[in-house]
């Protein structure tokens, strides 16, 4: 056991009904670590992010974030230093793009009104949308609801960062705008899971790939080494579809 | 015959408009009333149906209750409240009215609270859980705000249809303006066009004084950039 990692995925397990999604996987992070996981549909990959906040609870096996173990009882809290990032946004439909940012720092973490809204800003700054504080989400692009998605999260100022798929939903064009924001964070000393068939920000921003396949981690490895030489046959397989067609 | 010299039927209902006003006035305290039952007994039933313990010894008596009350003719639900609870407990006509047509709109009010409920994007619950706000706080913070958004045209039509609705509760005996207008038929003999026109008019004006009202609260709901 290491001491200093933020997060620490210990032997999770995970089936519904039967099905074994998750057939125990570990792994673990550093602070300002970016790790990419990818894997062909149906892998797990959403079911492995979701377990480390217990949108799904784990079957089986321990999750530490800065040492402390993610339980049930304690679980609103720690998913508050757990920013989650989804593929289709799930912005708050009702609110403005600056208090959709705001409201879980106030009602969650009960930060004064005038501080959360500061730090608002400053999350849409960052994301290169502080001119659109006061829009709806409806009113905005993908990639721009993305971003806000991505502020959003930061505002909390979580331990770790959990994006799945992040790209996904969105027209080729509007990739790239929420891709230099994720590399950003990444160079910022973010500390980030990223679930996504975008190799180009894996190769620029990962420090590790995660290979996984059929409910367990294959290989893992820096980018480069698994885009240039893997040691499994599937790895190498998986990469070179993505590498032609992602 | 002893008609009353020098009143023809204007005068009459110019003299007798007080009464009107005041059945009026019973007729509004009734509908808030059991709007006000239906709303708070609605939003509850509504919560457990989708939120409370999936057992069936909690559903199933609440979708008992739901199917019993669409189900059956208020002006027998009125009768049975009046006269039924009256064997047990001596409740008045008013009190009975209230009772049977609040605990039916809640029945009404629960069916468009939880389509409203369901119409919010299971993602948008997800993300303010994920977030870290407690079930309460999603629904409260989130969930609600959108709903109401969707609720809030059916819930008109809740509101219209009860507003009508109220004149029944003359049958159990309640003096509420359909009441009234009828006494002053009987004190007249006749006129019944000219005294039923006037009533009309004004359950119209009431109805549409409350549908400007909820339409106004309808649009300050409205999100810019959001179809519905
Ligand atoms: N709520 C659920 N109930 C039942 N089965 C599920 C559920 N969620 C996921 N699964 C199943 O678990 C397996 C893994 O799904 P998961 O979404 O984690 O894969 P993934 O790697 O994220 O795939 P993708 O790349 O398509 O997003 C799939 O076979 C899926 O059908
Ligand atoms: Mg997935």
């Amino acid at each position: 056991m290491t001491d200093d990692l933020v997060l620490d995925v210990r032997d999770v397990k995970k089936s519904y009904e039967g099905l074994e999604v998750l057939k125990g996987i570990g792994f673990g992070l550093r602070r300002g670590e970016t790790k990419v996981l990818v894997g062909p549909s149906g892998s797990g990959k959403s079911t492995l992010l979701r377990c480390i906040n217990h949108l799904t609870p784990p079957d089986e096996g321990r999750i530490f974030l800065s040492g402390e173990e993610v339980l049930e009882k304690n679980i609103d809290a720690m998913r508050a230093r757990i920013g989650f990032v989804f593929q289709d946004f799930n912005l708050f439909s009702h609110l403005t793009v600056l208090d959709n940012v705001r409201i879980c720092q106030v009602k969650v973490k009960g930060v004064a009104a005038d501080v959360a809204t500061e730090r608002a800003q400053q999350e849409l700054e960052r994301v290169g949308l502080g001119d659109k504080a006061s829009a709806y989400p409806a009113e905005l692009s993908g990639g721009q609801q993305q971003r806000v998605s991505i502020a959003r999260a930061l505002a909390m100022d979580p331990d770790v960062l959990l994006f799945d798929e992040p790209t996904s939903a969105l027209d080729p064009e509007l990739t790239g705008e929420v891709v230099r924001v994720m590399q950003k964070l990444a160079s910022d000393g973010m500390t980030m899971v990223v679930v996504t068939h975008e190799m180009s920000f894996a190769r620029q921003a990962a420090d590790e790939l995660i290979f996984m396949e059929n409910g367990y981690i294959i290989e893992q490895g820096p980018p480069q080494q698994l885009f240039s030489s893997a040691a499994n046959d599937r790895t190498r397989a998986f990469l070179n579809v993505i590498a032609e067609h992602g | 015959m002893c008609r009353e010299p020098d009143l023809d039927i204007y005068d009459v209902l110019l003299r007798d408009f007080p009464f009107l006003l005041k059945g009026l006035g019973v007729a509004v305290v009734l509908l808030v009333a059991l709007l006000l039952i239906g709303f708070v007994l609605g939003m509850a039933i509504c919560l457990l149906q989708l939120y409370g313990p999936r057992t069936l010894l909690v559903q199933w008596p609440l979708k008992v209750y739901e199917r019993v009350f669409r189900g059956v003719p208020i002006i027998i639900m009125l009768f049975i409240f009046y006269y039924g609870v009256s064997g047990i407990y001596d409740i008045s006509a008013f009190a009975a009215a209230v009772l049977a047509m609040g605990l039916r709109s809640a029945a009404y009010q629960s069916q468009i609270f939880r389509s409203a409920f369901q119409s919010v994007p299971a993602g948008q619950m997800m993300a303010a859980r994920a977030m870290g706000m407690s079930k309460i706080k999603a629904i409260r913070h989130i969930v609600f705000p959108q709903s109401a958004r969707h609720a809030i045209g059916p819930w008109t039509n809740e509101f219209s249809s009860e507003i009508k609705e109220t004149s029944l509760a003359y049958v159990i005996g309640v003096v509420e303006l359909t009441r009234q207008a009828h006494y002053i038929i009987t004190s007249t003999q006749g006129n019944v066009l000219m005294v039923f026109a006037v009533v009309a008019l004004l359950y119209f004006v009431l109805n549409r004084a409350g549908n400007s009202l909820l339409y106004a609260f309808e649009r300050k709901l409205a999100v810019p950039g959001f179809e519905k």
